[in-house]
């Protein structure tokens, strides 16, 4: 009998029969995500398991036989992320239950496979919510996926990246033993899971952005917070497209509307006039657009603090923008005074401004800058796509962001790429210059999150660890996963004895 | 990119052109939960909860399945067909869908693709050869579609010899089926009461071919909607009611091509007389209970445009206490008897149908209320089985009670 087949028989007897395949029609549905660069990679075995006991019993299975694992949430990611060529594949999804929502104490314990959009409106009867919504794939990502991707997302400007609502984490560790492990408050095991520092080093860390490698998160703790009741959605258009004005305003909006801000987004000309293009209900009077679309939620306790926060950001924008509405280009759009919140709107921007054009191939990434370098990394960006114009796939169309969203302290997000036709020539092309771009973006100092395979190996091609970086890494993944089977390939790991500066590509050679 | 091999070998996933390739596996169609739309969306796919609920088992992984199989990745299979088969096309993926793709309409032609090589369910073999054979689905002589016509107190036009300003069309299930045949009944006795001039076919009426259509068998589908294209054209009818949500997404969507030339009107017997009782200043009885409403499939996300939500509602609350479920409209669950779902797989379109009982149990409601024959089967099913005290019942039933005359 082959390894996979006895493999198969013993996950088999550990989680029944209905939820564990080997089809192949199985192994091709579960082949890719959004992400369409990368070959359709076919696993060995796809699991459902529906507890973290089973969880380990097939990680200790994994490791008796030196299987490869690769764990898989909502599979939504763009890079790479949670599929697996051979090995198990392990889909999270039955693990969807919240087993407690304290809204005493302002805090949730959930299985790791439910999504975002099942948490927030269950929450939402309860009048609580996570604050950060997750990704804009949140209709289908699940809290492990966020956690283990660092994503940010709605309500990121005010609350934060996803890690920062997360009090600790139940995770399983590659390791032979399939060790189950809780982080923060829970490394206490007489404490409740109410916060995350303390007791022990702060270990929630280690699984927070590590791309599937470091364990298998099967529970997560996260903060809530009261519902706000009172919002205002605010839309400015600049009167010229100038990213140093992006900064500056960010940087005023942060320093004077503070808490009152949970989000604040800006859309490139560029996309705002490509998504003018598209609308189907296109007024008759085109407006000319000058300058990158201000896309401001304001929250408050209170409707007369609402109105202040209101009234401060007219002030702030009034010099250097106009207030927009989206109806100018889009007919069938909402007026920003008939504005409500519903998650579509947070969730939108996943498929509205990633796959702008499907289905394209989406070479997308979100990375991090600080928010007075926007316009230097514009410029660099820019002259990336001019001098490799002739690397990009036929018709593709390069933007330096579809939208930049800002988080707390001085940083933004840059979401952008480019994309290319979904067919096998344009797929290799768009690969080669998707690293390439990711390499540049590395060394200009952008912090990448949703790593998956593409970016993860993109940081390690661009040379941005250190040997003493590397060494640890190492060590601390040697320490969890001593037969090294856990999301094989991130970061261009492929053994413990693999030398990963091999993989370090040097742009003048190429 | 079609290859030349798929222009020949896939000639009905072919025919959906671009938006067959279309979606990006954002998985919105597995679960996207949403508090705030209107109405509330709890859940996506009633299949994926009481199946091992892989990916193959919702849209996202079907779709990735049609991908792999034109790109010449997968070959078809039997084990691959049973999972195809158990979905009951109720299109709440594409409800959700941020590109507006027509699941159901996809998965009807990946069916067909099973069929043609083999792979179509076993027990829908005998079910669409008696389409094509008996004309019903459900392996009875035809004739038998008389049988409750008999029990009416009043002549009825026969549709085949006389003229008369409406056709009734009763669909298979409530002509053949005894625990439903009210459905016909009542729905002959309130246009009666109302004095409408209509017919009926009777045992001479066609299966419409939703069946065949939903579960990918095209030749029977095409076989009864020739027949049918001839019998309406000869008749000379130009307007089709119909009590049977199956048949009237069948007649109006479906048959839009055959019937188009005939300028026939379709619509479903609620929604004229939602209409009929409006324009002639008629009222209805409240009948002092408290009712829900499930919305069908055929009605709503599969019905065409625009979908009939508001008509039962505005009947159900002149008649009763109305009150609505947890998912109503185009987030209403299904009742899991569709597309094959009943006949291929009677456990699950059990499990699903319980699921929703169980929603219709939590407003309280006495009488579970739709406007579906076929839903009605499968939720009286569940009520059954789950030893529910809520009573199952067609709107048209209860209309026939309230009426005032």
């Amino acid at each position: 009998m082959s390894t996979i087949k006895q493999l198969y028989k013993e996950i088999e007897a550990i989680i029944g029969p209905d939820y564990i395949t080997d089809k192949d029609f199985m192994k091709a549905a579960y082949s890719r995500n959004v992400d369409p660069a990368f070959p359709d990679r076919w696993a060995d075995l796809i699991v459902r398991p529906s507890t973290t006991e089973e969880v380990s019993q097939i990680i200790k299975t994994a490791n008796k036989y030196k299987i490869p694992i690769v764990p898989r949430g909502g599979g939504a990611d763009l890079v790479g992320g949670s599929v697996s060529e051979g090995g198990i594949l392990i889909d999270l999804t039955r693990m969807n239950h919240i087993l407690e929502i304290n809204d005493q104490d302002f805090y949730c314990v959930v299985e790791c496979g439910i999504t975002w959009g099942a948490l927030v409106s269950n929450l939402h009867e309860k009048g609580l919510t996570t604050g950060v919504l997750g990704p804009g794939s949140g209709f289908s990502a699940t809290i492990g996926g966020g956690l283990s991707n660092s994503t940010a997302g709605f309500g990121s400007t005010k609350y934060g990246v996803v890690p920062d609502i997360c009090l600790g984490v139940e995770v399983v560790l590659p390791d032979p033993q399939g060790t189950i492990i809780r982080t923060g408050a829970a490394a206490n095991k007489y404490a409740e899971p109410f916060c995350r520092y303390g007791v022990a080093p702060d270990f929630t860390g280690l699984f927070m952005g590590d791309v599937g490698t470091m364990g298998i998160k099967t529970k997560a703790y996260l903060k809530l917070f009261p519902e706000t009741p009172f919002k205002a959605q605010k839309y400015f258009v600049l009167h010229k497209n100038d990213y140093n004005k992006v900064s500056e305003l960010m940087y005023r909006l942060r320093k004077e509307v503070r808490d009152g801000l949970h989000d604040v987004l800006v859309v490139p000309l560029i996309t705002a006039q490509l998504l003018a293009s598209m609308v189907e209900n296109k007024p008759k009077k085109r407006i000319r657009l000058k300058g990158p679309i201000f896309s401001i939620l304001l929250e408050a306790v209170d409707k007369d603090i609402l109105k202040k926060y209101v009234e401060r950001v007219d002030d702030i924008m009034k010099d250097d923008a106009r207030v927009f509405e989206w109806q100018e280009i889009d007919l069938d759009a909402t007026l920003s005074k008939d504005w409500r919140f519903n998650l579509k709107y947070a969730y939108n921007y996943f498929n509205k401004y990633i796959s702008i054009a499907p289905p394209k191939i989406s070479c997308t990434t979100c990375h991090k800058v600080p928010i007075n370098k926007i316009q230097q990394v514009a410029e660099i960006s820019s002259n990336f796509d001019i001098i490799n114009k002739d690397g990009f796939p036929k018709g593709s169309i390069s933007l330096f962001a579809t939208v930049i969203f800002l988080l707390p302290n001085g940083n933004c997000v840059i979401v952008g790429g480019f994309n290319a036709d979904n067919v096998d020539e344009q797929r290799e092309a768009s690969m080669k210059m998707w690293h390439k771009k990711l390499r540049m973006q590395v060394k200009y100092g952008g912090v990448h999150y949703w790593l998956g395979e593409a970016i993860s190996q993109s940081i390690v091609e661009a040379d941005a660890y250190t040997p003493d970086f590397i060494r640890f890494f190492k060590n601390v993944k040697k320490s969890v996963d001593p037969n090294f089977l856990l999301s094989p390939k991130k970061f261009h790991m492929y053994s413990f004895d693999d030398d990963m500066a091999d993989h370090i590509i040097n742009e003048e050679e190429e | 990119m079609q290859s030349p091999d798929m222009q020949e070998r896939y000639r009905h996933l072919k025919k959906i052109g671009p938006s067959l390739l279309q979606c990006i596996n954002c998985g919105d169609c597995r679960d996207a939960t949403d508090y705030s739309s209107d109405p509330q969306r709890w859940g996506v796919c009633v299949v994926k909860d009481h199946t091992p609920g892989f990916e193959p088992y919702f849209g996202r992984g079907k779709m990735q399945i049609i991908r792999s199989v034109i790109q010449n990745k997968l070959t078809f299979s039997k084990e691959m067909a049973d999972v195809i088969f158990q979905c009951p096309t109720c299109n709440s993926c594409s409800e959700v869908c941020a590109y507006d793709i027509d699941n159901a309409l996809i998965y009807e032609a990946l069916r067909a693709e099973l069929i043609d090589a083999g792979y179509g369910l076993e027990t829908h073999i005998p079910m669409n050869q008696a389409v094509i054979d008996l004309l019903n689905p459900y392996q009875r002589d035809n004739a038998q579609k008389q049988n409750w016509i008999e029990e009416l107190d009043f002549h009825v036009k026969d549709a085949a010899e006389e003229k008369a300003d409406i056709l009734y069309f009763v669909g298979c299930t409530a002509a053949l089926t005894p625990e439903i045949k009210s459905v016909a009944i009542q729905t002959a006795n309130v246009l009666h009461q109302l004095n409408i001039d209509f017919s009926l076919f009777g045992k001479q009426e066609i299966c419409c071919g939703s069946v065949s259509k939903r579960t990918g068998n095209l030749k029977a589908f095409d076989t009864v909607a020739t027949k049918n294209y001839g019998l309406f054209k000869r008749s000379g009818i130009q307007k089709i009611i119909t009590s049977c949500a199956g048949c009237y997404r069948t007649l109006k969507v479906d048959y839009k091509d055959y019937l188009e030339d005939l300028n026939i009107e379709v619509l479903h017997t609620i929604e004229f007389l939602d209409k009929y009782l409006k324009e002639k200043g008629i009222e209805l009885k409240n009948l002092g209970i408290k009712t829900t409403y499930h919305d069908p499939c055929h009605t709503g996300r599969n019905g065409g445009s625009p979908p009939l939500y508001e008509q039962p509602r505005r009947l159900l609350s002149q008649i009763s206490n109305f009150v609505e479920m947890k998912t109503i409209k185009e987030n209403a669950k299904c009742c899991g008897a569709g597309g094959g779902v009943k006949k291929g797989f009677p456990e699950l379109a059990l499990e699903i149908a319980k699921t929703r009982v169980k929603e219709a149990e939590e407003t309280g409601a006495e009488y579970l209320v739709s406007m579906c024959p076929f839903c009605f089967r499968n939720l009286d099913d569940g009520i059954e089985s789950s030893n529910s005290q809520i009573k199952m019942v067609d709107l048209i039933e209860l209309i026939s009670l309230a009426l005032l005359r």
